[in-house]
Order: C-alpha cells, then sequence, then structure tokens
C-alpha cells in the first residue's frame, strides 16, 4: 500500500503545484494591461488624486509578487475582490452562478456516465457490426459539431416545432425541482449528446484495447464463458480506463458549458465569464478563470488517482 | 395506408430479402433493422415521419454515389501508387475529401462565386428568400448565400493559420527537445503541461480579453493554445528516432541539430504528423468558431459563420433554420476532416482490427 500513497500524494503534490502555476499566470497576464484597475473603476475623468487614493485603497502601490500573494490568499478563502464594472463583490457576482453551473454539469453528467459507458462497451463487443459503424459515424458528427449547433438544433425541434421545453433557460422565480429539471432540460441534453460521444469513442477505444490483450485470449482459449471473461477478466482491469474517461469528460463539460450557457442564456458562471471578458471586468475574469481551471485541474487529478486506485497490479504488489 | 406507405414498405422488404439473397450480410441488416424501424416510427409519426426517412435515405445514397463518383475521379487523375491507396479508401474518406474539395473551392474562389459582397447591404433586414437571395437576407439586409460563401474564405482561412502557427511552433519545438534533451526538453514539457491544464476556451477567453480580439492576437493566442499537443506528438514520435543508429552516425559526421532534424527526423515522422495537422485544425476550427459566436472572434462586417449563427439566432425561434446552415458547415467540414483523418491513421498504423 506504501508505493500507492506515495504515488496518490505525488500525483496530488504535482496537481497543486500546476494550480500554483495557473493562478500565477492568470494574476499576472493581467498585469501585462497598459493601465490600471483604478483608473479603470474611476473612469478617465478621475482627478490623479481620487485615482492614487483608490491605488492605495485597493492595494495596488504594492508591488506586484506582493499583491500577487494577497490576491491568492484572498481567493484560497473565496475572496475574489470586487467586479471593476458594478463595483460588487465579485463572490456575489458569480458565487450563484457557479452552483448553477455545477448543477446544469452534475445533470448533463448523471444522464451521459451511464448511458455512454454502456453504449460504449456494448458497441466495442459488437465491433465491426452494422450498430458500429452507424455508432461510428453518429459520434463522430456529434463531436465535429459546435456545441452552439447541436443546442440550437434542439431549440428547434423540442422548443420551436414542438413546443415541450423552454428554450431560453431562465431560473428567476422559486422553482420546484422537478421544474428545474424540465427547464434545463434541453442545455442538459446539449451536454449530454457531446460528451456521451466523446465517452462512448474512448470507452469502445479502452475496451477493445483490453479485450485484445494476450490473457482475455488465453482465458478464452481455455474455454471460460464469454460473460464470464467481461466479468472476471476484463472489467477488473476495465476500470482504471473507464474511470479516467469519465474524468477527462467531465473537463470537457467544463469548455462546452461556456457555449451551452450562452445559448440558452442559463444564469451560469460560463456565461458571467464571456460578458466579463466582454466588459473587460478582469477581477471577475481572473476569480471566473481560476475557477474553472482549478475545476479542470481536479478532474484530471482525479482521473490520475482514480487509475492508481482501481490498478490492480499497483494494489495487489508481488 | 397511401400508396406511398404501401410503396415504402414493399421497397425495404424486396431490398431486404435481395440482399439476404446475395448474401450481403451487412446490407440486409442495416435495410432490414431500418424497416422494423420504420414500422415503429411510421405508427408514431405517420406518413410525414416515413417521408422524412425517406428523403434522408435519399440524401445519404446521393451521398454515397457523389463519394463514389469522386473516388472514381481521384484514382483517374493520380499517379498510379497513389491511386492504389486510393483504392482501399472507404467511401466515408472519399465523401471527407470531396467535402474538403468543394470548401476549398468556395474559399478560393469566393469574390467570383458569390453573387453579392459580403459587406454589402442589398435588401431589408431578415428579407426573405427569392431569386436574387437564395438564402434571404442576414440581421441588417446581407444576403446570407454570399455571406456563407465568404465565410469558407474567412473562418476556414483564420482556423488554417491558425493551426499552421501552432503546427509550426509545436512541431519545431518538439524536435528540438528530441535533439537537444535536458534541461530545454523538461522545460518546454512542463510548459507543454502547464498550457494544457487550462481549458482551451478559458484560456482564450482570458487572453483575447486582455489583449483585444484582432486577426493577428487570435492566431496567436490559438497556435500557443494548441502547440502543446503537437509538440507532445512530435516529441513522442521524434523521441524514438533520435536513438536510431543512422542518428548517432550522422551526430558523428558532426552535423548540425538544424540538418539532423530536417534531414534526418522530420522525413520519418511526416505520417503522424499529417493525420495530427487533420485532427488539430479540427480543434482550432472549432474553438475559433465557439470564440466568434461568442462575439470575440474575427469581426463584423467581415463575414463569419460563428457570428453569423450568433447575429441570426432569433430567427429559430420561428422555425427558420438559416441560422443553422454556417453552424452546419462548420460541422460538416469538421466531420469530413476527421473522415479522412480516419482513414490516414488506418493506413498508417497499418491496424487491420478484424
Amino acid at each position: 500500500m506504501g508505493d500507492v500513497l506515495k504515488l496518490i500524494l505525488k500525483r496530488l503534490g504535482y496537481g497543486l503545484l500546476t494550480l500554483l502555476v495557473v493562478s500565477i499566470l492568470i494574476f499576472f497576464a493581467v498585469e501585462l494591461l497598459p493601465g490600471d484597475t483604478a483608473q479603470a473603476i474611476l473612469g478617465q475623468a478621475a482627478t490623479p488624486e481620487t485615482v492614487a487614493a483608490l491605488r492605495t485603497q485597493l492595494g495596488l502601490d504594492q508591488p506586484a509578487p506582493i499583491r500577487y500573494l494577497s490576491w491568492l490568499s484572498h481567493a484560497v478563502v473565496g475572496d475574489f475582490g470586487v467586479s471593476a464594472v458594478s463595483g460588487t463583490p465579485v463572490v456575489q457576482v458569480i458565487g450563484g452562478r457557479f452552483i448553477n453551473t455545477l448543477f446544469l454539469a452534475s445533470y448533463a453528467a448523471v444522464i451521459a456516465v451511464p448511458l455512454a459507458i454502456i453504449l460504449g462497451v456494448i458497441v466495442a463487443l459488437l465491433r465491426n457490426s452494422v450498430f458500429d459503424r452507424v455508432a461510428n459515424v453518429l459520434t463522430l458528427t456529434s463531436i465535429s459539431s459546435p456545441e452552439f449547433f447541436l443546442g440550437y438544433i434542439l431549440i428547434l425541434f423540442f422548443a420551436v416545432n414542438i413546443p415541450a421545453f423552454p428554450a431560453i433557460a431562465s431560473l428567476s422565480g422559486s422553482l420546484s425541482f422537478p421544474e428545474l429539471l424540465h427547464r434545463t432540460f434541453l442545455p442538459a441534453l446539449t451536454l449530454v449528446l457531446v460528451v456521451t460521444a466523446h465517452m462512448m469513442r474512448m470507452t469502445r477505444a479502452a475496451i477493445i484495447n483490453l479485450l485484445a490483450s494476450p490473457y482475455i485470449e488465453m482465458a478464452r482459449l481455455k474455454g471460460v464463458p464469454p460473460w464470464k471473461v467481461i466479468v472476471k477478466h476484463a472489467l477488473p482491469n476495465a476500470w482504471a480506463p473507464i474511470i479516467n474517461v469519465v474524468a477527462l469528460n467531465l473537463a470537457y463539460l467544463i469548455t462546452g458549458v461556456v457555449l451551452v450557457e450562452v445559448v440558452f442564456v442559463y444564469p451560469g458562471i460560463g456565461q458571467a465569464l464571456v460578458d466579463a471578458v466582454s466588459k473587460r471586468d478582469f477581477p471577475v475574469v481572473q476569480a471566473a478563470s481560476l475557477i474553472f481551471a482549478a475545476t479542470f485541474i481536479l478532474l484530471n487529478l482525479t482521473a490520475d488517482v482514480g487509475a492508481i486506485l482501481t490498478n490492480p497490479r499497483l494494489r495487489h504488489p508481488k | 395506408m397511401n400508396e406511398f406507405v404501401i410503396a415504402y414498405f414493399a421497397a425495404l422488404i424486396i431490398a431486404s430479402c435481395l440482399a439476404a439473397y446475395f448474401k450481403y450480410t451487412r446490407a440486409f441488416m442495416l435495410v432490414f433493422s431500418l424497416t422494423l424501424v420504420s414500422i415503429i416510427v411510421g405508427i408514431i409519426g405517420g406518413t410525414s415521419a416515413l417521408w422524412t426517412i425517406t428523403i434522408f435515405a435519399g440524401l445519404l445514397a446521393l451521398a454515397a454515389a457523389l463519394s463514389y463518383a469522386f473516388r472514381e475521379f481521384l484514382i483517374q487523375i493520380s499517379r498510379p501508387g497513389l491511386a492504389k491507396e486510393l483504392r482501399t479508401a472507404p467511401l466515408t474518406a472519399a465523401f471527407g475529401m470531396f467535402i474538403i474539395f468543394t470548401y476549398a473551392i468556395a474559399g478560393v474562389f469566393a469574390p467570383w462565386i458569390a453573387p453579392h459582397g459580403q459587406a454589402e447591404v442589398i435588401a431589408g433586414a431578415f428579407a426573405p428568400a427569392d431569386a436574387n437571395m437564395l438564402l434571404g437576407a442576414d440581421q441588417l439586409g446581407r444576403d446570407m448565400f454570399s455571406r456563407l460563401i465568404y465565410g469558407a474564405r474567412n473562418s476556414v482561412g483564420l482556423a488554417l493559420v491558425a493551426t499552421i502557427g501552432a503546427f509550426a511552433l509545436g512541431a519545431v519545438s518538439g524536435l528540438f527537445a528530441a535533439v537537444k534533451g535536458g534541461w530545454f526538453d523538461q522545460a518546454m514539457g512542463r510548459s507543454a503541461d502547464i498550457i494544457m491544464s487550462v481549458p482551451s476556451l478559458i484560456f482564450a477567453l482570458l487572453m483575447l480579453s486582455i489583449f483585444g480580439t484582432n486577426l493577428s492576437i487570435i492566431v496567436i493566442v490559438v497556435a500557443i493554445i494548441y502547440s502543446p499537443r503537437v509538440f507532445r506528438l512530435t516529441r513522442a514520435v521524434a523521441g524514438n528516432i533520435v536513438v536510431m543508429d543512422y542518428i548517432e552516425a550522422a551526430k558523428l559526421r558532426g552535423e548540425g541539430d538544424w540538418y539532423l532534424i530536417r534531414k534526418e527526423i522530420l522525413p520519418n515522422c511526416t505520417a503522424p504528423l499529417i493525420a495530427e495537422f487533420g485532427l488539430e485544425f479540427c480543434f482550432v476550427f472549432l474553438l475559433i468558431a465557439g470564440l466568434s459566436f461568442l462575439g470575440l472572434g474575427i469581426q463584423p462586417p467581415t463575414a463569419d459563420w460563428g457570428s453569423m449563427v450568433r447575429e441570426n439566432a432569433t430567427l429559430i425561434s420561428f422555425g427558420d433554420i438559416t441560422p443553422l446552415i454556417p453552424a452546419a458547415a462548420i460541422a460538416l467540414l469538421t466531420v469530413a476532416i476527421n473522415f479522412v483523418v480516419d482513414w490516414m491513421l488506418f493506413r498508417s498504423s497499418g491496424l487491420k482490427e478484424q
């Protein structure tokens, strides 16, 4: 067990280091800008004295590394400063939206993960059949389509032609849980389509790869029934690639969610990021980017740790 | 039950019987499962649903016939060695090549094909289609069809430039890392890890918010974001080549790094790199389309597929599919490239998974 623990700790440390470097990147990228935040908040008409006062108040007269440390130490506890456009704390701007995005992503994941794994295993077992070929073309098409294309097609079919679901996923007012699921169904379905296609292809590849390995052939040759080959021989080794596939695709959801939120006008953090980018509201951009990057790194980390934990060779060292 | 439904099922059943009789198992399975599905769809959706299936199957057959003809055309015009390879290409790959060819023609000859200029206002906002405007007008009264054609030039052109940038950056640094090794290799590898640990769209949004959205910034940012993929592939492929004896021999002859890369390593890793170029282009194309859709890509009045979707999206709520055409154009090109790349990878890996 000692080896596994060491491996995991090493991986965790590496993930933390990556996150630190990314936070440095996000902070200092904004530093490259001409002009400063105080000027941006007060506008062109501000007198030099008020700008200077605000600079001191915001701590902008400190050297950059010190400001980075204070930004980071506040960011760790969830305090991302004040929005440069509205003047409200960044937490208020994106806090609730982050929850909404997490809700949308988990809604999509709950549908997509079981669906994709089951379909992926079926396709792998039926490889080179007509069903496999059709699935290949369909998943390829789904992956190749921009998210907004899938989103608008769903709107066209299920909100305009057959008005079954709302085209705009607004969350205003108090909603019961079934109503919430109903309102956010189309954005979630868009994400499901993209992510399922990715996950199915990767699951298929992982399983086929596994079924081609010599020990599976050995099991078949000694007369083990097919279901037992899958359950007893293939599955224990398949967990690692499958967990990897799931985590990587959940990380993929993060990019997809931005476009989908904009298509469906869903009040999530992706849309907040896009708005902040067009308004050049840097504290919000920094905070949202950091949150997205941290989630992405965390999911990749989960993939690696999961792969380590489920690897029978590592769990039972010789 | 009307004549159409009877003819529909008769045709399907006769086709499946023929396929079974002539031992085309795959075709039989396909046609017969279509028959079974049609019964269910027919009961739920009625005649109109069956019409949809017929039209869809007709389009598919048309695409297949077109790909078949195009493959023959390519076989005829190419030299013997290549022609032999092309004969083994699946229809999907031929279809992909046909689509890429069409887009290239549309992009290169856009000003001659398009009936109107891309920024030319010729009608009222959202004017319907007529003899002059094949697809109607957009939100400012510009011809949708002409903008679609120009989009082939602008959107694909920009993505192509960015991909070439990513490739040049990634491949050159990958090759140098493989040849030099040591700290340079380590430093490049770790920087690639860092760039890949930020989601690409988020990275692009962050950079574009800081540097503004002009074309050269987009190209540079996208090239940097996607270069680590190329770097890793090149580094891995070249890493296997660098340890070969003939490289050792060349080093002993006193050849420089640049000579080694150009004359000894590069010729031996072109096949995976070309396939990677196709895939990379798809990623870049989708990212730039996404950015344009968010209003942060190519700026108006230049025609661009991503922003065309966004600008005309209101039409969708009236059941009009015109705004989806540019999005479909994006998807079609990406699918086409994937088909071709699939075939190339299959060919170069020698994988005959049977």
